[in-house]
């Protein structure tokens, strides 16, 4: 495996039904992903979009990337920018680093031009598949 | 001037620790709900077969399942916010909430018939003012996920920020 060869973008459009699905999903019934009028009295221009979903979307990139057998060990996130119901995010990945099994990789989730979220996984890819 | 957010008695609460224990196992169904939510139907998560060939004892639950923690539901009351999963009451009133960082350790996969006992331990509390002079709390917390044979399944360090809401 190469730094070539790291996952494909993953893109997704986080329309209102995400957020009410992924908050089902988690029993978060926090108001702030899906009522507009409680987040507005709270500054927020529409519902937030769980932090914790990129989370869950960047173990899917590497999940659906590495071979089957693999198990994703370490996955870290840092957020920077709130994202509302209705934006395209897209998740980037590049590998920096790999020793033997183990794959060190580095995510950015963007929408637009602008950087939600940096993070940082590490997987263990099955044997006999490096 | 920005008003202070870490009053003596959330000072007071740093290295609390506080335990939940799921009411039933994880459950084949809560894993589905969840690949679909997010859209991630790798077959690992999803048929028995897929897992067994893939080197699993059976499905496995998409790894950061187990670090969503509201599966506890019923911790408390609901309150006006909706929410019903783990909290720590510092008392912080007229505040807005923003998630800082996630930092994931996965031991062992997950499997449907793990009972989740998600243990939080409150490890810091930092006061910070914003660029616009608003009050903020930075809230970092540590959990950690075993199973009912007491093992260990994953951690998650945890920061929130409460925001104070301007006037």
């Amino acid at each position: 495996m190469s730094r070539a060869d790291a996952p494909p973008p993953l893109e997704r459009t986080l329309e209102a039904v995400d957020l009410v699905a992924y908050a089902g999903a988690t029993w978060d019934w926090h108001r702030m992903h899906y009522d507009v009028t409680f987040g507005k009295e709270r500054e927020l221009p529409a519902p937030v979009v769980d932090g914790q979903m990129f989370g869950a979307l960047i173990a899917a990139q590497v999940m659906g990337w590495a071979p089957p057998g693999s198990f994703l060990t370490e996955l870290e996130l840092r957020y920077t920018s709130m994202v509302f119901a209705g934006d395209t995010i897209r998740v980037d990945a590049n590998i920096i680093g790999q020793d033997g099994s183990d794959v060190e990789l580095a995510h950015e989730v963007v929408v637009g031009d602008r950087s939600v979220a940096t993070g940082r996984t590490r997987v263990v890819l099955p044997p006999r598949s490096t | 001037m920005a008003r202070t957010l870490l009053t003596h008695g959330a000072e007071a609460m740093i290295g609390t620790e506080v335990s939940y224990t799921s009411p039933e196992p994880l459950g084949r169904a809560l894993i589905r709900y969840f690949a679909m939510a997010v859209g991630d139907l790798n077959p690992v998560y999803l048929d028995e077969t897929a897992a067994r060939r893939a080197g699993f004892d059976d499905v496995i639950a998409p790894p950061t399942l187990v670090c969503e923690t509201n599966q506890f539901a019923g911790v408390r009351p609901w309150d006006e916010s909706g929410y019903i999963g783990h909290v720590w009451d510092l008392g912080l009133e007229g505040c807005r909430l923003i998630r800082g960082e996630n930092r994931y350790r996965f031991e062992q996969p997950v499997h449907p018939t793990d009972v989740v006992t998600a243990t939080w331990k409150l490890a810091e509390l930092t006061e910070k003012t914003s660029g616009s002079g608003l009050a903020m709390l930075v809230v970092r917390s540590v959990c950690t996920y075993t199973n009912q044979n007491g093992s260990l399944l994953a951690t998650n360090e945890d920061v929130v920020i409460h925001v104070e809401i301007s006037a």
